[in-house]
């Protein structure tokens, strides 16, 4: 892309003419005249830059001039196409302004930052590579790199809103809420043994007093002391695993069941007492 | 009459046309318009588009038949615009019927004029800048004994993703385009950065006309590698269109032109490249199922709970276009799932699996908000086709028996209730079972 100047002194073997630049030179200078670095811009043999990057600052002005002349008679030349163009290669953003070039080749080309331009492309903290390109018809084009050019940072380039869905977009995760704290095992421990203390007592005091069951097998108590059992195993194991509707339909039987043994026993019980 | 070196390259061109087979996923039949004339100068690449297997239907610009769209369907599944110098291309290719087109998901190449042509309000459609008419692209250098219209631009690898393989410099002859900031464009071919768009006739006041035109601001000099020489454009329904700057690009001519020394140019194998990328063979992706179920198990639920692990997959495939079938494709390396409602809760990367080709999967936790999510799968990279697909599954909070039961901070209250009911029971057997106290005594006492 970029010929090394070289090339302008062995393009006397071909056929069409070569140009060449007189007296090149760049200022830089400061928004009152001082000049901050003036350097004669010689365009060298190999493709190298001026010797240090251009920095320019915020109200600062940089002037490249230079003359366009036929290299063979030295005549100036209007070439039609002399642009200076302002690459940033981390980006691929570029400007091209073009140079305004008197009919006897005389080319002045201003960069005033009090006033950017429209042209130049948003810059970042790379150095921006500053070349000339200078073509017409009949002569040898010239792609020549000229300095690497600091500015101060600009905004960046303006991104369309969709833009953001062509790459990969950052991750999302979920906060969730915190899992509910569960009090201390040993604490619902201590409270189950004091909710189960009055056993103890209990069996503190049947040890006592014993009761007696003496009527337990008869056959008329038997079946109801089942059913109050059975009913006692049904609520645990509602509570274990069933669902409503089965402890219905199984208490709806039991109940029927209940109220028979039941009829029975309290009955036999008030025969006895009635003796 | 013709060198050895010119037999040559013939060869090599037609070895190149016949030896590859490749097949568009969206159908066969292309329609070209193309003056009559000027048909033979694109012998090679039409001979190329027949040899892949396209049915390829030529028209001229001044005849109105075959119809492109009849009754809201178009009879075509592509379409080559190669008339630039026709005034207008029938009464039915307008720039609003070429839109029509690509809703109706027809791919179409055109070849920009330039000179007017209502074509260029299609370009400015697609957030395309053209130059004032009359101002074709023009070059310098390289130094080169073809006049500056006629630029060889090389081409990078990797430069652009339509580009499949790599491609010799390319012989342009046409206009630029100036990109938009729109991110459906996807430019194929850069214009060189020593390029700029001229009128081509160099007068004294050429110069100064450039500067004149540049300080004139907004778009008012079209130079340099930010210009497009070739652009396409992927709608968001999948059709695709390219904008070539010149119809010359597929001539013959410059197909057996060399580009450097005893270089062939390398115009053959880009237009079958943007043929094949415009008329979906190469780059086309499409997403074959989508499954969601719980970690452990297989079928989809219709509602999940919340704090669910769900385990989603998808089934991607590729055409081939040499084989001419949908294959699994494993290789995208950054798709993404989004868990959404109204604005994604979750967003996490599918991984592809190993050893299953073409699937992509991952696990998450549903978030612990109830509502109506999407599984949304939104992939969208420049060249590739659009891969989006969204199912809607509801989440419910956990029902009543959904929760944790059997707590420890609830042990002296189940210690509390077994105990009543073991104390009931208890109870009730000693006092059925006791003896009866007597009670006559007592009761002889009290009626006294």
């Amino acid at each position: 892309m970029f010929y090394p100047l070289a090339l302008l002194l062995l393009a006397v073997t071909a056929q069409a003419s070569v140009l060449t630049l007189k007296s090149p030179r760049f200022v830089v200078s400061d928004s009152t005249g001082n000049q901050l670095r003036a350097e004669p811009y010689v365009p060298a043999l190999v493709n190298t830059r001026a010797s240090s990057p251009v920095k320019l600052g915020a109200r600062e002005n940089l002037k490249i001039t230079f003359q366009v002349v036929d290299k063979e008679d030295e005549k100036g030349v209007q070439p039609h196409q002399t642009f200076i163009r302002f690459y940033d290669e981390s980006t691929g953003e570029e400007g091209i302004q073009p140079v305004r070039v008197t009919p006897g080749g005389k080319a002045k080309f201003d960069l005033n930052l009090s006033k950017p331009p429209l042209y130049l492309p948003p810059t970042s903290d790379e150095p921006l590579k500053v070349s000339l390109i200078i073509g017409t018809p009949n002569y040898d084009p010239i792609s020549a790199p000229l300095f690497d050019l600091v500015l101060p940072r600009s905004q960046p380039a303006p991104v369309h809103p969709d833009e953001a869905v062509f790459h990969p977009r950052p991750e999302l995760q979920h906060t969730f809420r915190p899992e509910q704290k569960v009090p201390n095992k040993f604490i619902s421990l201590v409270f189950s043994g004091i909710a189960l203390a009055p056993w103890f007592v209990l069996l503190g005091l049947w040890s006592q007093v014993a009761p007696r069951a003496t009527g337990l097998f008869s056959p008329s108590i038997l079946p109801f002391i089942a059913s109050l059992g059975a009913f006692e195993v049904l609520l645990f194991t509602y509570w274990v695993k069933l669902r409503l509707g089965d402890v219905l339909l199984y208490g709806g039987i039991l109940g029927v069941v209940t109220v028979f043994t039941g009829r029975r026993a309290l009955s036999s019980i008030a025969a006895k007492r009635t003796q | 009459m013709f060198s050895l070196r010119r037999w040559c390259l013939l060869a090599l061109s037609l070895a190149g046309v016949l030896s590859v087979d490749a097949k568009s996923s969206t159908g066969d039949s292309v329609l070209v318009v193309v003056d009559p004339a000027q048909q033979d100068s694109y012998s090679i690449f039409f001979n190329g588009l027949k040899d892949q297997g396209y049915e390829l239907t030529f028209r001229s610009p001044k005849v109105e038949k075959p119809v492109i769209i009849e009754d809201n369907v178009s009879n075509f599944a592509h379409v080559i615009l190669l008339a630039p110098e026709a005034r207008n291309l029938g009464k039915d290719i307008t720039p609003q019927s070429i839109v029509e087109l690509l809703s109706l998901k027809t791919n179409v190449v055109v070849a920009l004029p330039t000179k007017q042509s209502p074509l260029h309000a299609l370009a400015a459609e697609f957030s395309l800048i053209l130059p004032p008419p009359g101002s074709p692209l023009i070059s310098y250098s390289p130094k080169r004994d073809t006049p500056s219209t006629l630029i060889p631009i090389s081409v990078e690898d990797h430069s652009s993703p339509v580009l499949t393989k790599h491609i010799r410099p390319v012989w342009f002859s046409g206009i630029p385009q100036a990109l938009g900031n729109n991110p459906l464009l996807i430019p194929i071919l850069r214009a060189p950065a020593e390029s700029f768009a001229s009128e081509v006739a160099v007068t004294s006041g050429s110069a100064e006309a450039l500067v004149d035109a540049a300080e004139k601001g907004g778009e008012g000099l079209w130079a340099g590698s930010s210009l497009s020489a070739v652009t396409g454009f992927q709608a968001t329904n999948g059709a695709r269109i390219t904008f070539v700057g010149g119809a010359e690009v597929f001539s013959d001519e410059l197909a057996q032109k060399e580009a450097e020394q005893y270089v062939q140019s390398g115009n053959i194998d880009f237009v079958k490249e943007v043929a094949a990328w415009t008329f979906q063979e190469n780059l086309v992706l499409r997403i074959e199922k989508v499954e969601h179920h719980l970690v452990n198990g297989t079928e989809p639920k219709e509602t999940y709970t919340i704090n669910d692990n769900v385990e989603f997959s998808t089934y991607i495939s590729k055409w081939n276009p040499a084989k001419g079938e949908w294959q699994p494709y494993s290789g995208l390396k950054d798709l993404q799932l989004e868990f959404t409602m109204l604005d994604p809760f979750v967003r996490t990367a599918l991984p592809p699996v190993k050893g299953a080709p073409g699937k992509y999967s991952t696990s998450f936790r549903v978030p612990d908000r109830h509502g109506v999510f999407k599984f949304v799968i939104n992939h969208k990279r420049k060249g590739w086709s659009f891969l989006e697909s969204s199912t809607t599954v509801p989440v419910v909070p956990p029902r009543h028996d959904g929760y944790p039961r059997f707590l420890s901070a609830a042990w002296p209250y189940y210690a509390g209730a077994i105990s009543t009911s073991v104390a009931f029971f208890l109870f009730s057997t000693i006092w059925l079972a006791g003896e009866a106290r007597d009670s006559k005594k007592g009761k002889a006492a009290k009626s006294e």
